[in-house]
């Protein structure tokens, strides 16, 4: 509200605005950080402006990263930017960092504008800043800078120094209202060669001296002596950032105490220079008549006036602050150079990549072996970043030249244990990733629980339960058959992803479990809906169409295959090629899945769909069911497996006893050695297969039979 | 040099080259823009036979571009305050003479810096530019995206060309956003032959022809006139 004088109303002016350019953090952290570390005293520093260039935006002053002292070592790229160039000219500052966010708090704000304020009077007493206009714009900030969370806290302040009484506008308006066509082109001209000339760009004061003949010339402040008598016109000029129509900039306040000060005038007609596209502009630039009242200022009077001018943050008097931890927290660069990579492959190659289904996929590797290692990091190529491994062995010194995760020191002192060594690793290679390690043994048929044992196993059971009904897809990477029986019934129950790998001295095996005989539990109560019949037609018809999983292949149930093996058995020795070989077509062929359009399940596929789904759609390949490599001729065979209904781990029977007695059943299948195979008919069909009668032809016939 | 199929890249060489024509047609028929400047960078001497040439690299740069957007497009929220910090107002801000509620609080300006740079891996000009608020604050990529002119958010979506990554500036090691170059040559090999009816072009258009592409991805449009001959 502009108070009304009998000379006009107040003069009001607009309030400077700050702006940092990120670089300036930047570089005052490294210099925090290198040089001053806790030292906390002032750091001269340069603020650039430049007058407004725009009719609906006002300029700043700026902070860059050249606003800092130069370093003595740093030669090259600070030269002479204390000269103003043509854009911005320089003004000097000021900076207190503090070292905690308590001593920030703590400022004394009013002693600290009031001590610039006294420089920047004392500057007008001397003569200093009739030289060196810019000194009459000097500010100050104060920041704290939380290295640790990269977020910066400040606060500018433009010491201006109080008018008491105010000065009263009588009249402003655009300069090209006030000047004659002639006196204005006049004065364009003489602007434009002052913004030119190196000598003057960087001068935001001056005269404005218009002669008679309506010539215009830009003088020096100090040459105000000079440009008295003669009829001339006189304007005050200084750069304005502001781009309003009604007032001028803040640089402005300091010019009108300079004025009272050096000449008592009573009143000054005022020049706003503005500019647009690198020219004068007189319609957006101002003239206007102020009236200056009272002799507080004659250069008799002493004391220092008073000063105002901390910057407000949207009209309240609190600080800024930013934070850069996107462009300085190093793990947040990771992820998004991570993220750029797969981005690129969706852009260049794969536009129907779902990065985002990849990224929430939760992983379970059961096995931190030597297959463990790699699928885990082919995974954390594809951006997936949930991953669970199980596993309760311990890192032995020959598993680091296999296992890809490993280091030697992993193995000193006993050796870690591999599931958490493996989480480890993974976060050295991308922090942002969120491993999980699980130290476990997995329960398995043939290994029977002692009584002290049975509670450590039903645990164990329970524990794997929830695990694989927590993930998304579930990698089964052991060393045994016995150990992939647990998981396999599990996952069967849950219906969940299931991709084994397995691997042999010179071939390998990778496949993906078909579907579960059975929806999953929540989806009972529509299946209670349909009769019985229907519901036994519904089930049956699914086991037919269903493809197997690991089990379904064999006629004998997973026993002990540990005990009494000789030592090459023992040592499960394979070619070092095949593991990674085999890991990578896992995680391949489960991306793949997971790009399937009827989920994970693909259920009841026919026959030829299982083997080569060729739709346009899927744009990452086929899904093949199963894939086994001969590293001795370097071939590949992809085969089609259906259910087995007599399968140990993945048949109705099973998963049905499962769902009716839970631990108690897996308790009976642990420990009883032929309790599944009675269960599933399997004992029934060797006793029938062995009763049989082959009758033997003596003709020679050597028709190869195949084997089962 | 008779090539038979010209790849779509440029060299260093002709890369400054083209700039400096690119620079000066600018300056001559797109009066409403600042006019680019060419930033010198390092100065690597190369040495051919007995004598030293010296091959200036450097890049084009248009600064301050100011995009002004009201108010009603909530784009980005600037620098945040800290109104926990201070429990009351300090006095010591404000007086009689300060004008408190400014014109403008229904305008958002936004300003851009657009920097076009040799990539010699790719061996074609790449576009990098960044965004800042009135404050200083970067805007991030999503934000950038909605601040630009709506027709260059469409090229942007639509073209397979284009792709805006973040990586960072090859001279000033601060993060940027750069239109991806790996398509670069395709398109400009595309763009000669549908267009200009010629194999190979003058190497001192390639600039001017590069940028009619890419300019409209950042709103910057480029007047007929530069691309016919003077």
């Amino acid at each position: 509200m502009a108070a009304k004088r009998e000379n006009g109303s107040i003069l009001q002016f607009a309030p400077f605005q700050s702006s940092v350019d990120e670089g300036f953090w930047h570089r005052l952290s490294s210099l925090k950080l290198n040089k001053f570390r806790i030292d906390d005293s002032p750091i001269p520093i340069t603020g650039f402006y430049a007058p407004c260039s725009h009719s609906q935006v006002s300029n700043h002053l700026t902070l860059v990263a050249e606003s800092l002292p130069a370093d003595e070592d740093e030669q090259s790229s600070v030269p002479a930017i204390a000269s103003g160039n043509r854009n911005r000219c320089s003004v000097p500052g000021i900076l207190y960092n503090t070292n905690t966010l308590e001593d920030f708090r703590a400022l004394d704000k009013k002693s600290l504008l009031k001590q610039e304020a006294k420089k920047i009077w004392e500057d007008i007493q001397s003569g200093r800043a009739m030289e060196d206009s810019a000194l009459l714009s000097r500010f100050l900030v104060i920041s704290f800078a939380d290295l640790k969370k990269w977020s910066f806290h400040y606060w500018f302040a433009f010491p201006a120094l109080v008018l008491d009484p105010p000065a009263t506008m009588v009249e402003l308006k655009a300069a090209s209202q006030w000047f004659t066509l002639d006196e204005a082109e006049s004065v364009s001209k003489a602007c434009n060669e002052w913004r030119s000339s190196n000598s003057t760009a960087g001068v935001p004061f001056f005269l404005v001296s218009i002669a008679s003949d309506s010539r215009a010339s830009i003088r020096h402040l100090k040459d105000w002596e000079a440009c008295q008598g003669d009829g001339q016109k006189l304007l005050f000029g200084f750069y304005d950032p502001c781009h309003l129509p009604s007032n001028p900039g803040w640089p402005l306040r300091n010019l009108l105490a300079l004025i009272c000060s050096s000449w008592n005038l009573k009143s000054v007609d005022l020049f706003c220079y503005r500019e647009s596209r690198g020219f004068a502009d007189l319609g957006l630039s101002l003239v206007g008549k102020v009236l200056l009242h009272g002799l507080q200022f004659h250069r008799d009077h002493k004391d220092l006036p008073n000063a105002v001018g901390w910057e407000l943050n949207k009209d309240r008097a609190v600080p800024r602050s930013i934070t850069l931890a996107k462009s300085m927290d190093p793990t947040r660069l990771a992820i998004s150079a991570a993220d750029l990579n797969l981005k690129l492959m969706r852009w260049r190659a794969l536009p129907s990549l779902d990065l985002d289904k990849l990224a929430s996929t939760k992983c379970l590797l059961l096995g931190a072996g030597t297959l463990g290692c790699e699928v885990a990091r082919r995974l954390m190529a594809w951006g997936v970043r949930k991953i669970t491994l199980l596993d309760n062995g311990k890192v032995a010194m020959s598993n680091p030249l296999r296992q890809s995760l490993y280091t030697f020191d992993d193995c000193l002192n006993g050796g870690k244990y591999k599931a958490l060594a493996a989480v480890t690793s993974l976060q050295r290679i991308f922090p942002a990733v969120e491993a999980e390690g699980v130290v476990m043994a997995i329960p398995m048929p043939g290994h029977p629980a002692t009584s002290q044992e049975v509670d450590g196993v039903i645990d164990d059971c329970t524990r794997l339960h929830n695990l694989i009904d927590s993930h998304d897809a579930v990698f089964l990477l052991t060393d045994t058959r016995e150990s992939r029986w647990l998981p396999s019934l599990l996952c069967a129950n849950a219906n969940k992803i299931t991709i084994t790998a397995a691997l042999g001295f010179d071939s390998f095996l990778v496949m993906r479990h078909g579907p579960g005989p059975l929806p999953n539990a929540s989806k009972a109560d529509a299946a209670n809906a349909l009769s019985d019949e229907m519901e036994s037609l519904a089930l049956s018809n699914r086991e037919q169409q269903r493809l197997g999983c690991y089990f379904c292949n064999d006629v004998v149930q997973p026993t002990d295959s540990t005990s009494n093996r000789t030592l090459d058995q023992q040592c499960t020795v394979t070619r070092p090629g095949l593991a990674s070989n085999a890991s990578s077509l896992a995680v391949e062929l489960c991306v793949n899945m997971l790009h399937h359009p009827d989920g994970h399940l693909i259920e009841q596929l026919p026959f030829y769909r299982t083997f080569a789904c060729v739709d346009s759609e899927l744009a990452l390949g086929i899904l093949p069911h199963q894939i086994r490599g001969y590293l001795f001729d370097f071939s590949q065979m992809k085969l089609v497996g259906r259910s087995f209904d007599r399968c140990t781990a993945c048949s109705l029977t099973v998963v049905k006893e499962y769902r009716e007695r839970g631990l108690e059943f897996l308790l009976q299948a642990i420990n009883h050695p032929t309790y599944l195979a009675d269960l599933t008919g399997l004992t029934e069909l060797t006793k029938s297969a062995n009763s049989f009668d082959i009758d033997w032809d003596d003709d020679g016939d050597d028709d190869g039979f195949a084997d089962i | 040099m008779n090539e038979s199929a010209w790849d779509g890249t440029l060299s260093a060489s002709e890369f400054s080259a083209s700039a400096q024509a690119f620079a000066e047609k600018w300056k001559l028929n797109n009066p409403a823009y600042p006019p680019w400047t060419w930033v010198k960078s390092l100065e690597v001497p190369i040495f051919a036979t007995n004598q030293v040439s010296l091959v200036e690299e450097g890049y084009l740069s248009l600064e301050n571009v100011c995009i002004v957007k009201s108010n009603d497009d909530e784009v980005a929220s600037c620098v945040e305050g800290e109104a926990s910090l201070y429990d009351k107002e300090d006095e010591e801000s404000t007086d009689s003479a300060t004008l408190t509620s400014s014109g403008n609080d229904n305008v958002q300006p936004y300003y851009f810096d657009f920097h076009i740079i040799y990539s010699a891996s790719f061996r074609v000009p790449v576009l990098y530019f960044r965004a800042y608020c009135s404050d200083g604050r970067s805007l991030g990529l999503n934000e950038i995206e909605s601040v630009l002119p709506a027709n260059s958010a469409k090229v942007l979506l639509e073209s397979k060309w284009t792709f805006i990554t973040q990586e960072e500036h090859p001279y000033l090691n601060r993060p940027w956003c750069k239109l991806h170059p790996c398509g670069s040559s395709d398109w400009m090999k595309l763009l000669f032959q549908a267009v200009e009816k010629v194999d190979r072009p003058a190497m001192e258009l390639y600039l001017v022809s590069w940028f009619s592409v890419v300019g409209p991805v950042i709103g910057l449009g480029i007047p007929i006139q530069m691309l016919k001959e003077p």
